[in-house]
Parts: C-alpha cells; structure tokens; sequence
C-alpha cells in the first residue's frame, strides 16, 4: 500500500490549478499556443516497416510484419489488419506489466477504427488464394516513453510503419494451383501494402468545463484536462473515426470547431509524413544501388530489371486470385505460352544475366504480359502484340510510380 | 601537511570517475585525515567511486563526486520541496523524490500543538527541511528551521512546480546566482523555491512569467554560462514582441 | 444492397428518423440497489446497480470522488452466432467508454470515499448496444437514487445509400457504413460521448450527427417518462 503511494506520480494542486489559470491566459506550461502541435520526428529502422515516432517527450515505435493465415470466414477474399499495443512499465511507472490495461486497449482500438474502418489499407489485395490464404498484417506499437497524447503519436508511427512496411512476394503454384511459394527478400523485390489514405488522429483536450480546448495535450496536461476527444481526419477532409469516451461534456459547437481544426492540420502532418518515407525509400535505394555496384555492369542491369517485373507479375495475381480462382489459373496458363514464344525477343540485358536465363526471361516476359492487365485495368486479357512495344513505361507508371523512379536509377 | 593533501590527489580531481575507478590511495596518504562525500567508497586502502560524475576536492580535507540525477538520496539540513501524500497518525507521509516516502511530524510546525496540527490535503507542496537520514527508517522533515522557528518553510501556495534533476537546482542554489536566473532577474520578477530534490517552484504575478522562467530552467539544463544568457534573451525577445 | 427503399422505407420499413420501439423497465432486478432493462427493437439490454457502498479496493480510491466502477458483456447467445471470448477488446473499451460516460452525469464529489457499480449485460443484440447500454445504466442510476447532474442517453446513427439513418440495427450497422453514437446530457446540452467509424466527408457527419442528437432528445423524452411513471406508481403503492 504505502510502496504504490510511493511510486506513483502525483501532480501537486499547484501544477493544476497553474495549468488552468495559464489556460485562461491562452498559455501552456511549455510555452505553446493552444493549438499548436509538439515537434514531431520520424525515424525508421533498418528493416522493412519500423518506425520510431518522437512527438515531443512522447516516444512510440511501430513494427509491421505480416505472416500467411487462414481468412476469416465471413470474409474469404480479405487479409487482416490487427493492432497490439505494448504499455511497458518502462514508459510509465503506471503502466502495469501483463495483459493491457483499459488505456492500451482503448488506444489500439482509436488506432484501429481510424485504419481499418476506413479502409486505409487495401485489404483485398492481401489475398494471395481465396478461401485459403491471405496475409495478416499485424502492427505493434510499443510506448517508450509518455509524454502525454499517446494516440496521435502512436498512429503516426503506425502509419509509418505502414507506407515503409514490405510483404515478401508470393506467387501461387504447385499442383493445381493450390499451393502457396514466398520468395525471399534476395530472390524478389517485397512488395509494398497498397495504403489509400491517411488517416492522421489528432487529440484534443478540454478544459474548464469544456470552455477551453487545447490540442495534443503533454502528460501534465492530461492529468489535469476534464475531457478529451481524438478525431482521426485524412487530408481530403474526410472524418474516418471519433473517439469522445464520455467524461465531461462540451456543446456540438465546440466538437464541429475541433473536427475543423483537424481537418486543416490534416495536409500538413500527412505531408510530413510523405516527406519522411520517401526520404527513407530514396536511402533504401541508393544503398541498394551501392550493394550492387561492385559488381560487374551487365549484372547490375539485370536481376533488378527481373526483379521489378516478377514483383509486378505476382501483385496482379493477387487481384487475380481473389477475382476467382479459374481466373489465375487461365494467366498462368496464358503465362506459359508467353514464356514459350517470344522467348527470342528477351533484351540483351537480360540474356547477359546469369546462369538461368530461361526462368529470369520468364519472369520477365510474363510480367510484362502481366502489366498490361494492370495497366489499363478492367481490359481483356491483353493482346500478346503489345507486350513488348514501347508501352512499358507509362504502364510502369500506372503500376507503382515510385519503383519506376529506382529503376530508372540502376539503369 | 594540508598541502600534501591538496598536491597528492590533483590527478584526478576536477576530472570525470565512473563507478570503480580508485581516486585516491590511502597507502601514501597517511596521517591525513579526509571527508568522504556522496559518490565515493572505501575499501581498505583504496577509496574508489560509486557514481558517475565529476571528481572535486574543496579544502581542507572534502572530496565527493558530483553529479547529477532524478531521484534524490536524502541528506539532513537538506531543503527539498515535499509533496503530500497522507496523513496518518500525526505524521503526514510526504513524497521528496527519494527512495522512500519520507515522515513529516505533524509537530514539526512552528506553534504546532497536539491540538492545531496544521491540515494539508494530499497534493499539497510544502518546502521543508531533512532532518533524520537513519539507513532502515523513513527519513524524517521538519517544517521549522533548526531554532523552531517557521522562517521560509511551510506549504507552497499558486505559482508551478516542475521537476528537474539535482545537478539542475544545486546549480539554481549555487552562489554567485547562476547565469539563468541572473538574466531572468534582470527582466522580470519572480519568487522561486529550489529544494535539492530537484524540484522547483516559481511563482510570478503574471503566469506569463512563470512559464517563460520554468521553461528557461529547464532548457538550462545541458546550457553553459553564456548559453544560458543567449537563451533568456531570445526567449524574452519572444514575449516582448 | 439496398438499405432505403425508393419510398424511403428502410429494411425493417422504418423511415430514415424513425427509431424502433423503445420498452424500458425499472426496478427488474431485487438483489441490486438500482436495475432497468432497456430494448430498443430487438435489443435488449439489462443493467443493475450497486452502491453507493464501502470501496472494496482502497488502493483505486480517489480524492473527494466516488469510484465508479462499469462492467460489460454480452450475453452468449445474444448474437446469432455464439460469441467467443468473453474479456475481449471490444468489451474492455465499451466498459470504459460507458463508465466515462456515466461519471459525467452522476455527481461523485457528492459520494466520497465509495464506490458505485454498474453491470451492464446484453440479453439480445440487434445494433446499437452501447446506447442501448447507456440508457439503461440512466435508468438504473436514476433507480438506485444516485445523485445526477442530468439524465445521460445515447442514441447511434449512420450513413447508407446516403441516407443519414437513425438507430441503425445489426444489419445496417454492419453493412459497412459510417456509424455515429452519440451521449448527450440533454438539459445542458452538452455531448458526453460520441464515437464514429467509418469515412464520412465533414458537411455529412454534421448532419448525421445532428440526427444522431436529435435521437437522443427523444430517448431522452421517454426515458423521463418510464422514470415519472415508476414514481408516481411507488405513490400509488404507498397510498393505498
């Protein structure tokens, strides 16, 4: 008993009752302006989907990984997105060890109404074998430090985990079709997760009865704030989730005006979150150009030209595999043919290769086959004619814009 | 034979320890007699550091390690700034950032009597003194001042508390006045409360002030004398416009 | 799907601002302190109250506050299918939210050093749980005669075919939509909770959330109904 009062923060009456009348003053104790935002930086690890999110004191990091499941029944053609959440006691001397307290609960909840609900991430291109296969994307968010809106922080960092995070390709073979091949980082390019937009949680909290509203509130703030209310908004103005969990109340005018300041924070924080991971990717790249520099010219050409085209060929098949299962079947039949005539047309690049020409060529060709279905989208299966004209670039573009950019590097 | 003292040791003095260097050696240094501060051990003839920090010396005869940290390790005739936790039986248990709750006798007041203890409710900020650091016991405070006389102890009233390391308010407590508050001081007036525990109250007219004089404190942390000033201006600027 | 006919008729043939029936209930539970039952349509949700009474875990007392103390869950055979685990994720924020909500309308500085409990348990779900929850936890406070700044109530609705459509059941509500539940406390008309999902561009979720509020004016209205009607028939009682 005395060991708990021990080690508890407290917060004196002095604290509070200054926080308050500063507010009155339109100040806060750390000298910003109601609603002006802590600094925020973003860093990433060296692997795929880490992030590390530092919004003032407030320290969270985000994993992505994902990992080949059975889909749930009642949706057969749809990967899963599911978020933990990890309060350590070392955060914060409140934070129990063990099983999630209702804090982290309530925050891996916010986080995931604000991503999955409004479908941020495209599921459906999860699906690798209807019925059978798809991928979980499973996000973990450890709390390093608290500083006070755990929220904001935390989603930032999940969607920063979320834009750097890569799946490793698969394709589907084997008898009948039915079985499932993941091919390893080396062997083709991981794919990105197809993210339609970003939705940004911003913490607002309430005062003095509701009359005074701050936004992002420090951990000095939160213990003295009456109330508080996360709007999670994306930049097109959209609302995509609203968390007010009771607590004092405030008039409809007061939670409108809260949504519009949001809303127009929205663009700025998205775009410092763009910023950050494509100067990530550009470093992921360049390092990626230096590995392969030391090698012969014609080889630096080749496997990443190969590479980039099988990565295309297997996220059409995911579309593919969920659109029916006859379906995949028939390209890879189509693809087969590919294989078998225009075999002779193969680049010089890609010939010079490597040991294996023939299944390189394949991946190759068939991709290209492959690209044009994406291309131009809901076409009939494409005329073989095509397929080695001059149309590859912008139909790259359609594909993946900023992938084109890192070949257009290496070549 | 002082001088010995001071010439023998100079190596490591004013020098960076961490824990297990040996700073001094008893074995060429006898018929001395030394004082021992906080940071530093003895083992036979060796007396080796215990904490990270900076090495001095103050003549006579004082060594101690110097440095900086969150959690405080109580000292009598200490002056900390206390948080009220409880009251139980005459003795409010009060929170001074060490490592245990310490006891403030409900007597400990000037004009205390059995009758007029004086209330406090939990949360309260109070400036007090140490009085008892026995190892195994709650360290004991008192709200009076050696003679029982209240003087500047008692409760802490408005104004804001925040909470820096004990490196930061030996620095605010230290004579000449420290750069920060000698700039602050220039520009603004303020009352402020520096226990060795590392906490701080200010208290200012306008809580402008106050923010602008916590916030400088804190960003002085890490700052050197003329930083600091720099830093005050700029921040005084601010508010000026 | 078509969830609002061209006529305007929903699937259950309500209109956009037409709630389902509403039956409330108090004094249903004789062990508890304060209990209601609260079904709107085919929900149906029971809630009992106990205390105020002496806090059981000191530790969790708070300065000059009653501790309040909310516990949901929902039935095994509420839904259509039987529900898997019972402390899930979704319970756990629900008992919270609900707790939250229940704390601003009952006024705790008045009752220290006690702890009030509310058990929330959903006999049948069919949309809308945590306002239905909401509403019975009123009833059963008001039941209990617990000091209240105001009766809290709640009511939910969302956006389909866009339509803004009160009170959604189980079938709107998962038909992926936007789904707006809203707490007010309506003699101060102030909002207490309010929890959305889904994307919904601004101008539209003003509009759902005004209807979303102007559901709860009406549950409101009838919960002030049961609770006058359960007094006059306790003088009744005592008059004969």
């Amino acid at each position: 008993m005395e060991g708990r009062l021990a080690n508890m923060w407290r917060l004196t009456v002095n604290e509070s009752k200054f926080v308050e009348t500063a507010l009155q003053y339109e100040l806060r104790v750390d000298g910003r302006g109601l609603y002006d935002y802590r600094k925020l930086t973003i860093k990433f690890g060296k692997e795929y989907g880490s992030s590390e999110v530092q919004l003032g004191q407030t320290h969270v990091m985000g994993f992505v990984t994902a990992q080949l499941v059975q889909p749930y029944k009642d949706r057969p053609n749809e990967g899963s997105l599911s978020i933990f959440t990890e309060f350590s006691p070392m955060a914060d001397p409140s934070f129990e060890p063990g099983r999630p307290g209702e804090s982290a609960v309530e925050l891996g909840r916010i986080i995931d109404r604000g991503l999955r609900e409004s479908r941020a991430v495209d599921t459906e291109s999860l699906c690798v074998l209807a019925g059978k296969k798809v991928w979980s994307v499973r996000i973990d968010l450890h709390i390093l430090d608290n500083g006070g809106n755990l929220v904001d922080a935390a989603n930032i960092a999940a969607l920063a985990a979320l834009m750097t995070f890569r799946r490793p390709d698969c394709t589907v073979g084997g008898e009948n079709s039915q079985e499932v091949i993941i091919h390893s980082l080396e062997e083709r390019e991981p794919l990105p997760l197809i993210i339609h937009h970003l939705p940004i949680a911003f913490t607002f909290g309430f005062f003095n009865n509701g009359n005074i509203v701050v936004m992002d509130p420090t951990y000095v703030e939160e213990e003295v704030m009456c109330g508080r209310m996360t709007v999670t908004v994306n930049a097109n103005g959209d609302i995509c989730a609203i968390q007010k969990p009771g607590e004092e109340g405030v008039n409809q005018s007061v939670i409108l005006h809260c949504l519009r300041l949001a809303s127009s924070r929205a663009a700025a924080t998205t775009k410092i979150i763009r910023e950050e991971v494509e100067a990530y990717n550009r470093e992921k790249n360049l390092q990626k150009v230096k590995r392969h520099s030391t090698l012969a010219k014609s080889e630096v050409f080749g496997p990443i030209v190969v590479v980039k085209e099988g990565h295309k060929k297997s996220s059409d098949e995911d579309k593919s595999a969920e659109i029916s299962q006859e379906h995949v079947e028939l390209k890879n039949s189509k693809e087969q043919e590919a294989v078998a005539s225009p075999a002779t047309f193969k680049g010089p690049e890609t010939c010079s290769v490597s040991s294996d020409p023939a299944i390189k060529g394949k991946a190759n060709d068939s991709g290209d086959a492959q690209k044009e279905v994406t291309g131009d989208v809901e076409m009939e299966d494409t005329p073989e004619v095509t397929k080695h004209k001059d149309g590859e670039k912008t139909l790259r573009d359609a594909v993946k814009p900023k992938k084109k950019k890192r070949k257009n590097k290496s070549t | 034979m002082n001088a010995q003292v001071a010439v023998s040791p100079t190596s490591l003095i004013d020098q960076i320890v961490v824990p297990g260097d040996v700073v001094l050696d008893l074995s060429n240094m006898t018929n001395q007699t030394i004082k021992l501060g906080s940071g530093l051990r003895q083992e036979s003839d060796a007396i080796s550091a215990m904490r990270a920090g900076k090495f001095s010396y103050s003549k006579p005869n004082k060594y101690w390690v110097e440095s900086s940290h969150k959690r405080y390790i109580p000292r009598t005739e200490d002056h900390v700034l206390g948080i009220v936790v409880d009251y139980k039986a005459d003795n409010f248990w009060v929170d001074i950032k060490g490592p245990q709750l310490a006891l403030l006798p409900g007597l400990a007041f000037e004009g205390a009597t059995r009758r007029s203890i004086p209330k406090f409710e939990a949360c309260t900020l109070l400036y007090l003194r140490v009085v008892k650091t026995n190892i195994g016991m709650n360290p004991e405070l008192s709200g009076t001042d050696a003679s029982g006389k209240a003087s500047v102890f008692g409760p802490l009233k408005d104004g804001f508390m925040f909470e820096t390391s004990t490196g930061l308010s030996r620095m605010l407590l230290s004579s000449p006045t420290c750069p920060v508050l000698e700039a602050l001081g220039k520009k603004l007036s303020f009352e402020i409360a520096t226990g060795l525990n590392g906490r701080v109250w200010v208290n200012a007219a306008a809580p402008r002030s106050v923010i602008i004089v916590a916030n400088a404190i804190m960003n002085s942390e890490t700052l050197s004398a003329t930083q600091q000033r720099i830093m005050v201006e700029k921040l005084l600027a601010k508010i000026s416009d | 799907m078509e969830y609002v006919n061209p006529e305007g008729l929903r699937l259950d043939g309500r209109r956009f601002n037409e709630m389902r029936q509403i039956v409330a209930e108090v004094g249903v539970v004789s062990k508890a302190d304060g209990s209601a039952v609260f079904e709107m349509g085919n929900t149906k949700v029971i809630a009992a109250v106990y205390g105020p009474r002496e806090i059981q875990n000191k530790s969790q007392q708070k300065n000059g506050h009653a501790l309040v103390l909310c516990e949901y869950s929902m039935a095994h055979f509420s839904t259509g299918d039987r529900r898997r685990q019972k402390n899930d994720r979704r319970s756990t924020e629900l008992s919270l939210v609900i707790r939250q909500t229940m704390e601003a309308c009952i006024l705790t500085e008045l009752l220290p050093h006690s702890q009030i409990d509310i058990f929330l348990q959903v006999l049948q779900a069919d949309g809308g749980t945590r306002s239905a929850c909401i509403n019975a936890a009123t009833l059963a406070l008001a039941d209990a005669g617990i000091p209240m700044r105001d009766l809290a109530v709640s009511c939910s609705a969302g956006y389909l075919n866009s339509t803004p459509l009160l009170d959604l059941n189980y079938v709107e509500d998962s038909a992926g939509g936007a789904d707006v539940t809203v707490g007010i406390l309506p003699k101060l008309d102030k909002v207490t909770l309010l929890q959305m999902d889904a994307k919904l561009p601004m101008e539209t979720f003003e509009t759902v959330f005004a209807l979303a509020s102007e559901g709860c004016k009406a549950i409101a209205e009838r919960v002030r109904e049961v609770l006058q009607e359960n007094t006059k028939q306790l003088e009744y009682r005592r008059a004969s």
